[in-house]
């Protein structure tokens, strides 16, 4: 049984099309993309750009929970046999094909399996998630350097963590060294693009170790300390740290644990879809009742909301862990640069921003 | 941009209003943050450079407070427009107006130097060198300026209270103010078309843009997301989303001030300042009208003349 | 029987009550032939189209758009049809610029006694659309997989 393997640098587009070539997954291999100068996870299609040199903007979390997704549609006809009745013809068939995510950092590995407990830890499992998650393989590259923002190993993720995904993939000198975690992974390794990988594999451990302790050195080790409850129920605090927020979706719909929806009905004469879409706690209609009262009308109580959730909520229901992968994104991608990591650290320290 | 000058200006204007909101240290040297300053003591934390590129008075008409806020030309215009449109009261403003060389577009920075965490940078008359942990780079800022600030027509404030700094006079001749549009259109439909469908691609319908806009203020009633009256659907099909960025331009025509916060704040980098820009020169080619510039005016849409000089009546063909 | 050959194509139409859709009327009352691909949707006003519902119509699969109201200086309402002239021209201009042909959008003026200019408007219109065809398709999201892309 093959755990490793090894793909020579320049090669990286002819595994991903070996993968995608198999009939099953045509179109179902998804890899970042350069869109412009943006980096999206994509499917591989050809002229696409693979770019993994710097994080995509987004996460893939959109493979296995889309940003919509039609749950069923239903269509109202006549009863021929008595005009006055209504039958409904109801399709609800779930796409689930074989998908595998190529190129995703830890940290979007940590966010899919976040979001797993949501969807599977419940009285009522989610079908629609669990097909896709249970065909997707995710293959995962060592994150080479931090970027921006970038606080994985406070949150207990790191830039080499394997826990969270089928293949590991590592960048070394010239090429990759590919290691099976799982038994999805094992499939992945035996295409034929891909070399033995024995010889490479301590260089890559030293790879992984060296850019675990670089991101430990810049950002700081897992922080363990719990929150301080005093100030995460300070108004005060939260009025000032949502000072600037301008109350958008960007670091919700860039963030890979997020996962809160909505669903719609949406008909037009006598059609329809039941859908399923991505909605965000930062928003205002995200807790407006049918009275018109808003629960979480000022925008500190919808941060208090977004931050409390993944440090402090999921932790109650799921054994104390964290609903945070510290990729950064939602730093990044902010548009007035609100820092989840900084704001985090004031509530564990005590201290006011 | 002058920050001594401009904190004097603040420390004696801070006493008559509620809050001043300026720019302080933020993620990095690339990104500072809009900063409510309320007692003296945090008026050293200010900092006023190119990269100050957030448009601070879109925070105006949700702050029921006296407020005196730093705008750039572009900036001042927003001011102007939302006195002019009667969504902010003028006694309740006090304007510290900053000339402007033009602002940084972080997103061109971060390509030039690819991608790489910025350790520091240091701000000369024309250009901007960035520190790396592996290179520092120099570069001009007119390379990396927002496209916004290649025709700014506008960089010293039209209305202000205090002026931190010196007059700037437009670089750019009036004529070539929308030439980047003009050559757009050059384009053909099919071209347009396949641009258009391209950017709105990537579109995650986030609403940076609109929450980011200071003249979209509608926020909670905006009709995006209300489902009576039932405009848009919530699925994430390329119609809906063009759609939506159709509703944020149509709705600012001849309102907006060219900021360029919407493209700025766009998290997937889609130019959506260009589809607003391109109604402005509609507006000015049709009215004469460009908006925010002075608060006795009335938007282009908001009135009309019976005889209209520049519509003529369209044939089918 | 439509008067225009083929297919029959979805052209849909903002009439104001008070001229647009009384020309209409008069046209009907007539019985001047006139090709049947237009859908009309009565308004108030020309000043109430919201450029948005042509937008609307056009991205949404619509072939062609034709607003008609009331001739200038005669709007029941006595200013709406000036303020829809603004914003329709506006309009007008803006759709080339993100693709989408401005031949498929077309205003104009016709009062409830002007059935014949309406049946000239209507069968002009409707014969272009017909020769420019079909709008084009958006990219539709087929697969799960198109959603990724977010």
């Amino acid at each position: 049984m093959k755990t490793s393997a090894y793909l020579k640098k320049g090669k990286e587009k002819d595994l991903i099309d070996a993968l995608d070539t198999k009939a099953r997954l045509q179109g179902h291999v998804i890899v970042p993309c350069l869109d412009g100068d943006t980096v999206t996870f994509k499917p591989a299609e050809p002229g696409c750009t693979p770019c993994f040199s710097r994080p995509a903007v987004s996460p893939p979390k959109g493979v296995i929970y889309p940003q919509s997704e039609t749950l069923f549609s239903f269509k109202f006809k006549k009863d021929p046999e008595d005009a006055r009745r209504t039958l409904i013809d109801l399709n609800d068939a779930i796409e689930a094909p074989d998908t595998i995510i190529f190129g995703a950092r830890p940290c979007d590995a940590r966010g899919i399996a976040i979001i797993d407990r949501a969807f599977s830890q419940t009285d009522t499992p989610d079908p629609y998630y669990l097909a896709r998650r249970e065909k997707t393989t995710i293959i995962t590259l060592t994150c080479p350097e931090p970027s921006t923002g970038c606080f994985c190993t406070r949150v207990g993720c790191g830039p080499a963590e394997k826990s969270d995904s089928d293949v590991m993939m590592t960048e070394i000198e010239d090429g990759y060294l590919f290691e099976a975690l799982t038994d999805k992974g094992q499939a992945i390794l035996k295409n034929p693009v891909l070399e033995d990988g024995t010889a490479h594999e301590a260089r890559a451990k030293e790879v992984q170790g060296a850019a675990h302790e670089r991101m430990v050195k810049e950002v700081g080790e897992t922080d363990t300390r719990p929150v301080d409850p005093e100030l995460f129920h300070s108004q005060a605090f939260w009025e000032k740290a949502a000072e600037r927020c301008l109350g958008c979706g960007a670091c919700t719909y860039l963030c890979p644990t997020c996962y809160c929806f909505n669903i719609t009905d949406e008909q037009v004469v006598d059609k329809g879809e039941r859908i399923r879409s991505w909605d965000a706690c930062m928003f205002h209609h995200f807790t407006l009742e049918a009275s018109g009262h808003n629960p979480r009308a000022a925008k500190a109580l919808r941060l208090k909301n977004r931050i409390g959730h993944k440090f402090v909520y999921y932790g109650e229901k799921y054994d104390g862990i964290i609903a945070c992968s510290g990729c950064g994104r939602c730093i990044r991608g902010c548009p007035v640069s609100m820092e989840i990591s900084s704001i985090v650290a004031a509530l564990k320290e005590g201290t006011k921003t | 941009m002058n920050i001594e000058k401009l904190k004097e200006i603040v420390r004696t204007v801070l006493p008559s209003v509620d809050v001043v909101i300026g720019y302080k240290k933020g993620l990095d040297a690339l990104h500072p943050v809009p900063c409510f300053v309320t007692s003296p003591d945090e008026i050293d934390a200010l900092v006023l450079n190119p990269a100050c590129t957030h448009n601070l008075a879109a925070y105006l008409p949700s702050l029921k407070k006296k407020t005196a806020v730093v705008v750039k030309g572009c900036e001042s215009r927003t001011v102007v427009q939302l006195v002019q449109e009667g969504l902010i009261k003028r006694e309740n403003v006090v304007v510290i107006g900053v000339p402007c060389q033009g602002v940084l577009s972080a997103r061109k920075v971060l390509n030039a130097i690819n991608h790489q965490p910025v350790v520091e940078a240091a701000f000369e008359n024309d250009a901007v060198i960035v520190k790396t942990r592996k290179a520092e780079t120099r570069l001009a800022l007119n390379d990396v300026a927002s496209d916004k600030c290649l025709t700014c027509q506008y960089p010293t404030p039209v209305l202000s209270d205090h002026l931190a700094g010196e007059q700037v006079e437009s670089k750019v001749d009036e004529q070539a103010a929308y030439q980047d549009i003009r050559q757009f259109d050059a384009q053909s439909l099919e071209e347009r078309r396949a641009y258009w469908l391209k950017e709105f691609d990537r579109c995650i319908r986030c609403y940076a843009c609109r929450n980011a806009c200071p003249m979209c203020v509608c926020r909670e009633s905006c009709i995006a997301e209300t489902r009576d009256p039932h405009w848009m659907s919530q699925k994430a099909t390329l119609n809906e989303k063009m759609m939506f960025h159709m509703i944020h331009a149509i709705h600012l025509a001849g309102r907006c001030t060219e900021c360029g916060e919407c493209e700025r704040a766009c998290p997937m980098g889609i130019p959506v300042a260009k589809l607003k820009k391109k109604i402005n020169m509609e507006m000015k080619e049709l009215f004469g009208y460009e908006p925010g510039i002075s608060i006795d005016d009335k938007p282009p849409m908001y009135t009309f003349k019976v005889e209209e000089e520049k519509i003529e009546e369209h044939k089918i063909r | 029987m439509s008067v225009v050959e083929g297919k029959e194509l979805r052209i849909v139409g903002f009439l104001c009550n008070w001229c647009s859709y009384g020309g209409a009327d008069t046209a009907g009352v007539s019985r001047f032939k006139q090709p049947t691909d237009l859908r009309i949707i009565r308004v108030p006003c020309s000043g109430r189209v919201d450029p948005l519902f042509v937008v609307k119509a056009l991205i949404n699969g619509a072939d062609g758009v034709l607003v008609s109201g009331c001739h200038p200086r005669d709007c029941h309402y006595s200013d709406g049809n000036y303020y829809a002239r603004r914003r329709l021209e506006m309009l007008k201009r803006f759709l080339p610029f993100v693709g989408i042909d401005a031949r498929r959008f077309h205003y104009t003026w016709v009062s409830a006694s002007e059935g014949q200019r309406w049946q000239q408007t209507v069968t002009e219109f409707t014969t272009l659309i017909h020769e420019l065809g079909p709008t084009p398709a958006f990219p539709q999201d087929q697969t799960v997989l198109k959603e990724v892309r977010a």
